[in-house]
C-alpha cells in the first residue's frame, strides 16, 4: 500500500484533472477509489443493487462537480466519502425502505461485520495522521458512546435504529451520540 | 425552524448530519440550510473532515464492471482528454444528434457534395444514395472537418475548416477509424493532404471500409504518418461517423 500522503496527492491531482474534463483521469480516479466507496455504500445500504445505483450517481456527480472540490478544505477521499454517505442516507429516506431497515437481523449479512466489535478498523485507522488522531480520540470515548458513534457512521443507523440495536431507550442513545461527538471534537481539537 | 442565530444548534445539527443520525425532514431542512448558510456549510465540512477518516476502515468491495459502464454512459459528453485511451474507447458511445443537421448544411453549402436537392435530404427517398458522413470537431466543440463518402465509392471527400496550422514539411494529419468494440485499436484511413479540399483513397468502398467505425479521429503525426500503425501524436479532432440514407 502506497504512502497515504502520496495517495492523497495523487487523488487531488486526479480530481483537478477531472475538473479540466480529463476523462482518463476520471477513469483512474474510479479505479483507485471505487472499491472503498462501494464498501462504504454497501455497509450502509446492505444491498449491492442499491449500492451500485448510489455509486453510479455519486461518480457522475463527482465528475460534474470536480471543479468544486477544494484541496484546502478537505482531503479528496473525505470529500468523496461524504458525497457517497449523503447519497446513501438520502436513499434510505425513501419511505418504502423503512421496513427493510427495521427488520434487519444483526450480523446476518456477511458484508455486515460490525465496526464496533471488529478490531480491524483501528488498525486501518492508524495509517494516516488524521485517522490516527481520530482513532485515538475514539478510543478515549466511553465504550457505549464509541459503539453508538461508530455504528451510526459505518452502518448508517438512525437514532431509533441504534436504540433498537443496542436495546437501550432512544433518549439514552441520543445522549451517547451527542456527548460522544462533542468529546470527539474536543479531543481532536487539542490533538491538532 | 429558525436556527440562523444559534451557533450551538448549528454545530450539533452539523455533527449529526455528518454522522448520519440526522434523518427525515430534519435532515432535509438542515441540508437546505447548508446550501444557504456559509456557517452551516463550514460546520458540516469540519465534521465531515473529523469523521471522514473512519471510512478508511471500511473493507473495500470491488464493484461489478457494469457500474463503470453505466457511469460512462451517463456522463455528460466529455470535452477534454482527447488524447486519452478512455476517450478513444468512449467515443463510439457518443451519438451526435446534430450530425444530421450538419450533413444538410454541409451538403447544401458545397455543390460538389450536393448531388441531390435539399428537399430530398430533408425527406430521404429511394433515389438518394446512402452515404457516410463524419463530422469532426475540436476540443471546444467547433466543427473543423467534414468527411463524406458515397457507400459504393472508395473516395472519402474531406473539407477542413479551421484545423490548426502545421508545418507540413515535418507534420501531417492522419485520419483514423475508431472501432465499435471497447479497447479495439484505431485503424488508419490515410493521411490528410494539406489542401482546402482533399480526398483520401479508402482501402475499399465506404460500405466495407467505413461501416465498422462509429467515429473518426485525427491525430497529429510526424511527416509520413504514424510508423506504428496506431496514433502516436495527440488526437486533435474527432466525431461520429454515420451512415445516412
Amino acid at each position: 500500500m502506497a504512502d497515504p500522503a502520496a495517495q492523497n496527492e495523487a487523488l487531488r491531482q486526479l480530481l483537478a484533472a477531472c475538473a479540466q474534463r480529463d476523462s482518463a483521469a476520471f477513469g483512474r480516479l474510479y479505479e483507485t477509489t471505487s472499491a472503498k466507496l462501494f464498501g462504504v455504500a454497501i455497509r450502509i445500504l446492505r444491498r449491492e443493487d442499491w449500492a451500485e445505483e448510489v455509486l453510479q450517481d455519486c461518480y457522475v456527480n463527482i465528475w460534474i462537480h470536480a471543479s468544486k472540490y477544494s484541496a484546502a478544505l478537505s482531503a479528496p477521499m473525505t470529500w468523496m466519502t461524504s458525497i457517497v454517505r449523503n447519497r446513501c442516507l438520502d436513499w434510505l429516506r425513501r419511505p418504502n425502505l423503512e421496513v427493510v431497515i427495521e427488520n434487519e437481523e444483526d450480523g446476518g449479512n456477511p458484508i455486515d461485520a460490525r465496526a464496533s466489535e471488529d478490531p480491524g478498523p483501528f488498525e486501518e485507522l492508524s495509517r494516516t495522521s488524521d485517522a490516527r488522531a481520530l482513532a485515538d480520540c475514539l478510543a478515549r470515548l466511553e465504550a457505549k458512546q464509541r459503539q453508538a458513534v461508530m455504528l451510526a457512521f459505518f452502518e448508517g443507523l438512525s437514532h431509533s435504529e441504534l436504540a433498537a440495536h443496542l436495546r437501550e431507550p432512544l433518549g439514552t442513545v441520543k445522549t451517547w451520540v451527542r456527548r460522544g461527538l462533542m468529546q470527539l471534537k474536543g479531543c481532536l481539537g487539542t490533538a491538532a | 425552524m429558525n436556527y440562523g442565530r444559534n451557533p450551538e444548534l448549528i454545530e450539533r445539527l452539523a455533527a449529526e448530519y455528518a454522522l448520519g443520525t440526522l434523518r427525515g425532514r430534519a435532515r432535509l431542512r438542515f441540508a437546505r440550510m447548508v446550501r444557504e448558510s456559509a456557517a452551516a456549510a463550514r460546520a458540516v465540512r469540519e465534521w465531515e473532515n473529523r469523521l471522514g477518516p473512519m471510512a478508511l476502515a471500511v473493507r473495500e468491495v470491488r464493484p461489478h464492471r457494469r457500474v463503470w459502464t453505466a457511469i460512462q454512459a451517463r456522463l455528460p459528453a466529455a470535452g477534454g482528454a482527447w488524447d486519452s485511451l478512455a476517450f478513444w474507447r468512449n467515443l463510439g458511445l457518443v451519438a451526435s444528434g446534430c450530425a444530421a443537421a450538419l450533413l444538410v448544411a454541409f451538403v447544401v453549402r458545397d455543390p460538389r457534395f450536393a448531388p441531390v436537392p435539399v428537399e430530398k435530404i430533408a425527406a430521404p427517398s429511394a433515389q438518394m444514395q446512402p452515404a457516410y458522413v463524419a463530422v469532426l470537431s475540436d476540443k471546444a466543440g467547433k466543427v473543423v472537418l467534414l468527411a463524406y463518402a458515397d457507400r459504393h465509392s472508395d473516395e472519402l471527400w474531406l473539407k477542413p475548416s479551421g484545423m490548426q496550422s502545421i508545418d507540413s514539411a515535418k507534420q501531417v494529419f492522419e485520419l483514423w477509424g475508431l472501432p465499435k468494440e471497447p479497447g479495439g485499436a484505431p485503424r488508419s484511413l490515410g493521411l490528410i493532404p494539406p489542401r482546402e479540399k482533399a480526398t483520401i483513397k479508402l482501402a475499399a468502398a465506404a460500405d466495407q471500409s467505413l461501416s465498422d467505425f462509429p467515429a473518426l479521429a485525427v491525430s497529429l503525426e510526424p511527416a509520413g504518418g504514424s510508423k506504428t500503425g496506431l496514433p502516436t501524436g495527440p488526437v486533435l479532432y474527432s466525431g461520429p461517423c454515420l451512415k445516412f440514407w
